[in-house]
């Protein structure tokens, strides 16, 4: 455990992506030596332009735009390292490739174990 | 007070028997016409949900477009081939007599309901990523052209019927009742050939040539199709043993129940037995039975004994339907793993291969015992067809990409055929579900412009930063 981890503790990095780079994401995730992750589907409103919807002719508008979100915890593993593995793997360069949140984490127990703390995540 | 007088039956037996009979025809015709919902589901339920739309587009442009194109070229294409393959001469006027002829239009609309059935397997393949104008095309060629050339060489007396040059020669026609080859064949290569040209879908193949699955959206969709299918099915096997009573030489009437229970029977069981064996197969390859096999059995089945119905014993009808069960699932393997072409519901499998297998081996369980000649006459008949779907449906398909382009951009493949082809989406989420303040993506009718506004969500990107940033 490197020392920067220690200081650390568990990290919470949580990314919202296109859903179509999930699978390089993920990928991106297990090179990292954080493969451990909780994917939602959901739909959500940035900087991506809305797309415009037709129902019989009339318009409305889709603002809401479908996106994946992937939770990651973390303790050994930097979140910065996580947070730049997404940042690559899910990027396009236009509107609406997402965004990434890292928080941190008051503590985690692996219910299998009963381990808590660090050693859980 | 007045006299009873007694006039006794004086009706002509044969008004009778056409009346009846068209009757029969008229139904199964609509029976057929009942596939195409079938075809619908079992497409729409192997794609993703982001190609719905597009995958009923296209069924129902098949039938749409289909009839118009077939009514107006197709049908008379059918008769003119026939009479060029054959010593029966073209006369191109009355080829398309049919057109002017109203006691000719329920022979007509059963001619169309099949022609319609082989356009729409091409879809099934060829789905998820073709242009739809490209689309269009080969729909109306298929049913203005290509099927109805097969339709001339067989059934309208052409090269391969008992008239024929080829059939003349043997001195035997081949054998195909109600379509395996002409109809399913015919629309399985051609999804073959088109899956083959457009290629395949985004992230079918992985950077090795390793298949990786892309599972549809619905199973659920998909196997009500099918059982859909298989009953608009008794149309297409039952009813094209069309004549239900005929006139004997003393003037009487005869139910053809004999006839009309072989095809009933035989297509029963060879359903039942394709799906059985598609079910066993399925479970010493992948372990459990699977659902969507033992559907793509169960049609196979079907398709494996519909040239075969009339002509061969009961036992034979189940066999037959057995190793069309049985094949769906290698022959699919092959066609991903070793032709890596990706044709997404397996038409090929189920509608190629099964078809020709089934029809090539009708004189072996023939009723009539074994024909070595009626065997070649067979194996020729099904090289005849699959050659000229495949080179007809290559041209047309290398005309077509050359105009249009096959494929739609990587980008629309990405973002799905429904909102790029179509500008709709299927299953659409949070509409109409907006609070007083329509924030979250109410349907906003335009409000004066023509612009679509974002409910304040187009900002510039510093803004968001600035503002602690948004979810996206």
């Amino acid at each position: 455990m490197s020392d920067e981890a220690d200081e650390q503790g568990i990290k919470l990095v949580m990314a919202v992506i296109r859903p179509d780079k999930l699978s390089d994401v993920k990928t991106a995730l297990a090179e990292a030596g954080a493969p451990s992750l909780t994917v939602t589907n959901v739909s959500g409103r940035g900087s991506q332009p809305a797309k415009k919807g037709q129902w019989r002719g009339e318009e409305y508008t889709v603002d809401l735009h479908q996106k994946v979100k992937v939770e990651c915890v973390v303790a050994d593993i930097p979140a910065g390292d996580v947070v730049d593995a997404i940042a690559d793997a899910a990027h396009t360069g236009e509107k609406g490739d997402g965004k990434i949140f890292v928080l941190p984490v008051e503590s985690a127990v692996q219910v299998r174990t009963g381990k808590e703390g660090e050693p859980a995540v | 007070m007045g006299w009873a007088v007694v006039i006794p039956l004086q009706v002509d037996p044969s008004v009778i028997a056409q009346g009846v009979n068209y009757v029969w025809v008229l139904v199964v015709s609509f029976l057929i016409f009942f596939m195409q919902p079938g075809f619908a589901l079992l497409e729409a339920g192997q794609v993703r949900a982001k190609n719905v739309g597009n995958v009923l587009m296209k069924n129902m442009t098949d039938w749409a477009l289909g009839v118009l194109v077939y009514f107006v070229v197709g049908a008379g294409v059918a008769t003119i081939v026939g009479g060029l393959t054959s010593s029966g001469g073209v006369d191109v006027a009355a080829a398309f007599s049919y057109i002017g002829d109203s006691g000719a239009w329920i022979d007509w609309l059963f001619g169309a309901v099949f022609a319609m059935t082989a356009a729409t397997i091409v879809s099934g393949a060829v789905a998820e990523r073709m242009d739809f104008r490209a689309y269009i095309v080969f729909a109306a060629t298929i049913t203005g052209f290509i099927y109805p050339v097969v339709q001339g060489l067989t059934w309208s007396g052409g090269l391969l019927s008992g008239g024929g040059y080829i059939g003349a020669a043997l001195g035997v026609g081949y054998l195909d009742f109600a379509g395996a080859t002409v109809v399913h064949m015919c629309g399985g290569v051609a999804g073959l050939v088109g899956a083959k040209m457009v290629g395949p879908r985004k992230g079918r193949f992985d950077s090795n040539g390793d298949s990786q699955p892309i599972p549809g959206h619905s199973m659920l969709l998909a196997v009500l199709g099918t059982l859909i299918l298989a009953f608009g099915w008794y149309g297409f096997n039952v009813g094209t043993q069309a004549t239900v009573l005929a006139t004997t030489e003393s003037g009487g009437l005869e139910f053809m129940g004999a006839a009309l229970g072989r095809v009933a029977l035989v297509t029963t069981l060879g359903m039942g037995a394709g799906a059985v064996a598609a079910m066993i197969v399925s479970t010493s390859y992948q372990g459990k039975p699977d659902p969507l096999w033992m559907a793509n059995g169960l049609l196979a089945g079907l398709v494996a004994v519909t040239g075969a119905v009339p002509h061969v014993t009961w036992w034979g009808g189940l066999i037959l339907g057995a190793i069309g069960g049985a094949i769906v699932l290698p022959a699919y393997r092959w066609t991903v793993d070793s032709l890596k072409i990706d044709d997404v519901c397996g038409v090929f499998a189920v509608h190629g291969v099964a078809g020709a297998v089934g029809t090539a081996l009708i004189p072996v369980f023939a009723v009539g015992g074994f024909s070595g000649t009626q065997l070649v006459m067979q194996v020729i008949g099904v090289v005849v067809i699959a050659a000229w779907t495949i080179i007809a449906s290559g041209i047309v398909f290398a005309i077509t990409d050359a105009v249009f382009g096959l494929r739609v951009s990587e980008e629309e493949e990405e973002e799905g055929l429904d909102a790029g082809e179509h500008g709709v989406s299927v299953y659409p989420e949070f509409v109409g579900d907006a609070g007083p303040d329509g924030a979250l993506g109410s349907p906003t009718a335009t409000d004066g412009g023509s612009d679509v506004r974002t409910d304040g969500g187009v900002v510039e990107d510093e803004t968001v930063e600035a503002n602690g940033g948004d979810s996206q």
